[in-house]
């Protein structure tokens, strides 16, 4: 009981790693008791979409900066895997790290300008770059394709093995995914991650405390969007293929959605959120097609009866749960 | 310590403080005294960097801070309280007084994402170090609560244990004693006395008299952003100039 409730409530480093080992070994397991079905297809996109999730949790609800270039970003490490590769023929694994670079430098350069504006304001500008980015991707046809998009970007090739099919992808992009999001919950519990908390509460007294508040606030939205720029390549490197639909602005606010709905705070609500939404999409008959009217409808109930989010809410309500029959 | 050499502020036209200098010797208290509205915060504002003035200049243990930014005069070793607690509310009594210690740590984004061994170590001595200044400030029983449930006069010395952990040699403090009972005021007195006695210059603004009088070394008085008085509590009490201001004059009357 001690233990299982700690698994819960303990913080620390070490229970994070607990955490998210035994969510690998659960996801390892999976294949084995149901087989190589379609649903690893699905779990790959879980997988792939955690990462701007996370992301933006870390900038969003841990620093409370709203930011709404996650999309671009993924468009960006979508679209700047497939022309490193299929126009330059670089190796898929080079391309994403190159293009990882390049969304570092970019998100650098806007964190940089745009950063010294309130929240509100960052999310106008990161908004404006989202435009820019979705114009650029459907108006410069000769590198992106435009309208048609790009098709024939081949799958990860590490030595031997190449990541054809959903079970090879489903064992190696879920090992990233999670090493990624232990990154985060290790960072989020660090003297960076309280950094980040103390700027959501008042920035001008971080800043009287000697630690540069624009410093953080760029390092953290540069780590922000490469996470989201990661999505992108993988998501590339994946399905095969990338159109103008790929980190669209509304993919973005899909996205500020899920965090609402899993908990803008927490990390794992940021997994969660984007487990579920995905699974309904894929499994729930005539969900894709009312999705945003059911995700819009789904986030007011949550926002009316759990103010904090769906995850959070959950737990406080377990809490007290298990607090009246402990009476 | 410090040195304010007539230093202006003014907002549009506004003059809130003119021509002011005064300076505070190591190892001093010094109580910055006025009416509402006689530029008191202001001229926190300025010494901590959260404004810029107009005029004059400022020098930090002989160091010109004029135009410096609140970060960098920080890291010259000056840390303040706020007229109303600044705490970080969401965050524990001892995560808030960790920040204070934070500059002392140094691990980066890889050693902390990674939760490498050093910044893990690392982690505890902040935490330890927060621990001292917390009994040190007597909040021992809380560190472990979340900030903004702890009443008003005890997030006022949150607020004096995150400013001491960041190792400042100059403590600005505004109206630390506001709206605290006397008792409350007699233990702020003896820990600012404390402060003081670790090699800490301590400047304060209060208009609590008894509190400034029974603690300060020497005491400014301002009025409508101007100097009219500074000395010895005992030279202040019997200042024709500052009896004027806080009761007016007779031609006044």
């Amino acid at each position: 009981m001690n233990v299982a409730s700690a698994l819960f409530t303990g913080t620390g480093q070490s229970w994070n790693s607990v955490r998210v080992l035994l969510l690998a070994a659960a996801l390892l397991a999976l294949p084995q008791v149901f087989g190589q079905g379609y649903y690893l297809n699905t779990l790959n996109f879980v997988a792939v979409l955690a990462l701007p999730a996370i992301g933006l949790s870390l900038l969003s609800g841990m620093c409370g900066q709203l930011a709404i270039s996650h999309g671009a970003f993924f468009a960006i490490g979508a679209y700047g895997s497939a022309i490193l590769n299929v126009r330059l023929a670089l190796d898929p694994l080079l391309a994403t790290v190159l293009t990882q670079a390049i969304v570092a430098v970019v998100s650098a350069a806007i964190g940089w300008v745009v950063l010294r504006l309130r929240s509100h304001y960052l999310a106008i500008a990161t908004l404006s770059f989202s435009i820019i980015v979705e114009v650029l991707i459907k108006e410069w046809p000769r590198l992106t394709g435009g309208q048609q998009g790009m098709t024939g970007i081949p799958p990860y090739q590490l030595g031997p093995l190449q990541l054809g099919s959903d079970a090879a992808v489903y064992y190696v992009y879920w090992p990233v995914t999670l090493l990624m999001f232990w990154f985060a919950l290790n960072l989020a519990q660090s003297r960076i991650g309280r950094v980040l908390r103390a700027i959501r509460e008042g920035e001008p007294v971080v800043d009287s405390l000697g630690i540069s508040v624009a410093r953080h606030k760029a390092m953290i939205y540069i780590v922000s969007s490469v996470f989201a720029g990661l999505g992108g390549s993988l998501y590339a490197h994946f399905v095969g293929f990338v159109t103008p639909a790929t980190g669209s602005i509304m993919f973005a606010i899909d996205i500020i959605m899920v965090l609402a709905l899993g908990g803008f705070d927490r990390l794992w609500g940021a997994l969660v959120g984007i487990a579920l939404i995905t699974l309904l999409n894929e499994y729930a008959l005539g969900f894709a097609d009312y999705k945003r009217i059911i995700l819009g409808a789904g986030l007011v109930s949550v926002m009316l009866v759990f103010p904090r989010g769906l995850l959070p809410g959950l737990f406080d309500l377990g809490r007290r749960h298990l607090r009246g029959t402990a009476k | 310590m410090l040195s304010v050499q007539q230093v202006g502020k003014s907002f549009g036209g506004l003059a809130a403080l003119s021509d002011v200098s005064f300076g505070v010797s190591p190892g001093e208290i010094k109580a910055v005294i006025g009416p509402n509205g006689a530029g008191k915060t202001t001229l926190f504002h300025l010494i901590s960097g959260l404004l810029r003035p107009s005029a004059g200049r400022i020098e930090i243990a002989g160091r010109a801070v004029t135009g410096l930014s609140a970060v960098q005069i920080a890291r010259l070793g000056v840390a303040r309280t706020f007229q109303q607690p600044q705490i970080f509310r969401t965050l524990t009594v001892l995560e808030n007084v960790m920040l204070g210690g934070h500059r002392s740590g140094r691990s980066g984004l890889l050693a902390c994402g990674l939760g490498l061994p050093a910044a893990r170590a690392e982690e505890h001595r902040l935490a330890d170090a927060a621990r001292e200044q917390i009994d040190f400030t007597g909040l021992a029983g809380s560190a472990g609560r979340i900030a903004s449930e702890l009443p008003l006069g005890q997030q006022r010395y949150v607020e004096i244990a995150r400013a001491l952990a960041t190792g400042a040699t100059l403590l600005l403090l505004d109206e630390p004693a506001a709206g605290l009972d006397d008792t409350e005021t007699g233990q702020l007195s003896e820990l600012v006395r404390r402060i003081r006695a670790r090699g800490v210059t301590v400047l304060l603004i209060e208009h609590h008299m008894d509190f400034v009088m029974g603690l300060a070394d020497s005491v400014l008085v301002l009025n409508f952003g101007v100097r009219i008085a500074e000395g010895t509590p005992q030279s202040i009490r019997e200042s024709q100039a500052v009896i004027d201001a806080y009761l007016g004059t007779t031609e006044d009357a």
